[in-house]
């Protein structure tokens, strides 16, 4: 199978999404004609046109609310916004819009809108280096995806655009540039809602999510050395949430780390606590540890982001710890 | 404007009133609870406009009575059925009387927040952009909601990709208790369209000829890919904000004055001025509308309410 980047495998999937159906559209800061300031829509205009791509003025709360009453009336918007930090600036149309129009009108629209969210820290400071996937797992009517690897970039993004509801698309700027083998075949799908296997194991079970997914795949050939075999688990989609994958794998395990890019408090790794606590306590013989961002913004500096995003080192402890 | 648009109009504005009355009288008799915002006094501007629309182009509606879904012809009793909360509406219990859904009419619904129109208004004209139709979006809004942000961004996105849609201010004077001199820095908010540079007239929104012409001219401009117009209808809201509303922010003086500027006594006596309406013609509108409205009324009270665990219904598709 031919080897392609996680960005490469943005592109196709938008490529491909929109030479197959003639209702995605797709628009946002600086995307149409200098192909996206992380350059993943070049040519994308030139292959479809100013109608189907568009630059857009800085003006999020319009734009993003303009993808939701587009998706109300027949078509599949694919909306850029430059960071996911911009989520909470457009926040009433992702949440109140997007998640709950068609609840409010009781099902009498669909909402087929897919919002990108370049995600993850890169030196790049409190307002532009931030995973807020858990700030919106706890809206209702909206569908969370952050994929770790090019493939499922690829086939997730693809079923996101085919999918009826409102999706949140987070991929990680840091993963941009990481490479893995890609299937081509236009029909390649990742289905919404169902967590990966990433390593198998029975000694632990590790959630990682988006960039902490390669972290904790070396952490656990490190631990592999020293004769621990970890479970490393993707959880791909946030909401749904694949709830059995995690339990299954704890119930061989009995003891499980999180590991996340996001705050600590309410975060992820959170909701898999109070999920473990009603489903799987009896399986657990340690208690859950989470690796997060201690609850403070994310700092610009290389040397102080370093010491609050979770990197190997402080999953490999966290592993440890429980191991012991 | 023609004779039968003229007494369509009058028609709805009738219906519309006595609806309300009524819903008045429900509420506070406690029949139903449903939170209502009269448009009592606005009718004029609310019927007029949606008379020059087409039944494929768009409408957003604002929280300001029930003018707009009497005009836009979605059947009273569904209504009154999301207002109460039962079955039979248009939204199965979810949004209420601020959320009348009808796909079929390209009525869209309404965003809770004020100016969540905006920019869900500026994406049906992208569709229809997008799709090459010749269709238009209406969007209704207060003179408070003009100072949304969103207001800003999505005229301005409107403008830039000429989108097909038409912004209605209905400018009562009143943002609850707030009055327009002190919300707005503009006398007129009208003016605003010059910041996107695209035409914006004030009307007299008690006069419905005076709306559907600027109304028309507007939609003609949309559907011929020229892009958005501003348009502000004066008039005022001559009820509280809500009903129930104390009403302690307005003199008595200056709500007596407008009821003096009531468009209803005013367009029946140009109507019948120019020979179109006389008392029997006006009593007989009177009765079939209070008749429609009983009618109405009778089959919400007989709707049951929606099952309890229908609660966790309608999320996703």
């Amino acid at each position: 199978m031919r080897t392609i980047t996680y960005a490469q495998a943005i592109k196709e999937a938008l490529v491909e999404e929109m030479r197959r159906d003639p209702t995605v559209i797709l628009y946002g800061e600086d995307v149409a004609n200098f192909g996206g300031i992380f350059r993943i829509t070049s040519g994308l205009k030139e292959e479809f046109g100013d109608e189907r791509v568009f630059d857009t003025p800085i003006s999020e709360n319009a734009f993003v609310g303009a993808g939701v009453g587009a998706a109300l009336t027949g078509l599949r918007p694919v909306v850029e916004l430059q960071f996911a930090d911009f989520l909470f600036t457009t926040g009433d149309e992702i949440v109140l819009k997007a998640g709950m129009w068609r609840y409010a009108h009781g099902g009498a629209y669909k909402v087929p809108l897919v919002v990108r969210c370049p995600s993850g820290a890169a030196g790049v400071g409190p307002e532009h280096g931030q995973c807020p996937e858990a700030f919106f797992m706890h809206a209702p009517g909206l569908k969370i995806v952050s994929p770790s690897n090019a493939a499922d970039a690829k086939g997730l993004l693809k079923s996101a655009i085919r999918e009826d509801n409102p999706v949140l698309y987070f991929e990680h700027k840091l993963l941009y540039a990481t490479k893995g083998e890609v299937p081509d075949d236009p029909d390649y799908l990742v289905p919404l809602g169902k967590a990966a296997i990433a390593r198998e194991g029975d000694a632990l079970t590790l959630v990682a999510i988006s960039a902490m997914v390669p972290k904790a795949l070396a952490v656990a050939d490190r631990l592999a050395k020293e004769g621990h075999h970890i479970e490393v688990i993707d959880p791909r989609s946030l909401c749904p949430f694949d709830r059995p994958a995690i339990i299954e794998s704890v119930k061989k395990t009995g003891k499980i780390v999180v590991a996340e890019e996001s705050y600590r408090t309410l975060g992820v790794g959170a909701e898999i606590g109070a999920m473990l606590m009603e489903d799987a306590l009896e399986y657990l013989d340690r208690p859950l540890r989470r690796v997060a961002i201690p609850d403070v913004p994310i700092p610009t500096a290389a040397i102080l982001e370093q010491f609050v995003i979770p990197n190997e080192e402080k999953i490999y402890q966290a592993c440890r710890e429980l191991l012991a | 404007m023609d004779r039968n648009l003229k007494l369509l109009i009058y028609r709805n504005m009738i219906v519309s009133r006595r609806l309300e009355e009524r819903i008045a009288e429900l509420i506070k008799a406690g029949q139903v609870g449903g939170f209502m915002h009269p448009g009592v006094g606005q009718e004029a501007l609310q019927c007029a406009a949606i008379a020059g629309l087409r039944p494929d182009d768009y409408l957003l509606y604002a929280h300001r009575g029930v003018a707009y879904w009497v005009a836009r012809g979605i059947p009273l009793e569904k209504v009154l059925c999301d207002l109460a909360g039962r079955e039979g509406g248009t939204n199965r219990g979810k949004g209420g009387v601020m959320r009348v859904v009808y796909p079929e009419l390209g009525v869209l619904g309404e965003s809770g927040t004020l100016g969540g129109c905006f920019p869900i208004a500026t994406g049906a004209g992208l569709s229809i952009k997008v799709k090459g139709g010749d269709q238009a979006v209406l969007v209704f809004f207060g003179d408070g909601t003009s100072n949304r942000g969103t207001f800003h961004e999505s005229l301005n996105l409107c403008a830039v990709r000429k989108l097909p849609v038409v912004f209605l201010c209905e400018n009562n004077g009143w943002a609850v208790s707030m009055p327009t001199e002190r919300s707005t820095a503009v006398r007129d908010i009208a003016d605003r369209a010059k910041g996107y540079a695209i035409p914006g007239v004030v009307v007299d929104g008690n006069d419905p000829e005076k709306v559907f012409d600027a109304v028309g001219e507007a939609l003609k401009r949309a559907r011929s890919g020229a892009g958005p117009s501003l348009i502000e209808a004066k008039t005022y809201r001559l009820w509280g904000h809500w009903i129930g509303d104390p009403d302690t922010y307005r003199s008595r003086e200056e709500v007596e004055k407008q009821w003096r500027r009531d468009p209803i006594p005013a367009f029946e006596a140009r109507l019948a001025g120019e020979g179109l309406l006389n008392d029997a013609m006006r009593d007989e509108i009177d009765r079939e509308a209070r008749a429609k409205i009983d009618r109405a009324i009778e089959f919400m009270q007989k709707q049951s309410f929606p099952p309890p665990e229908s609660a966790l219904e309608d999320l996703f598709a």
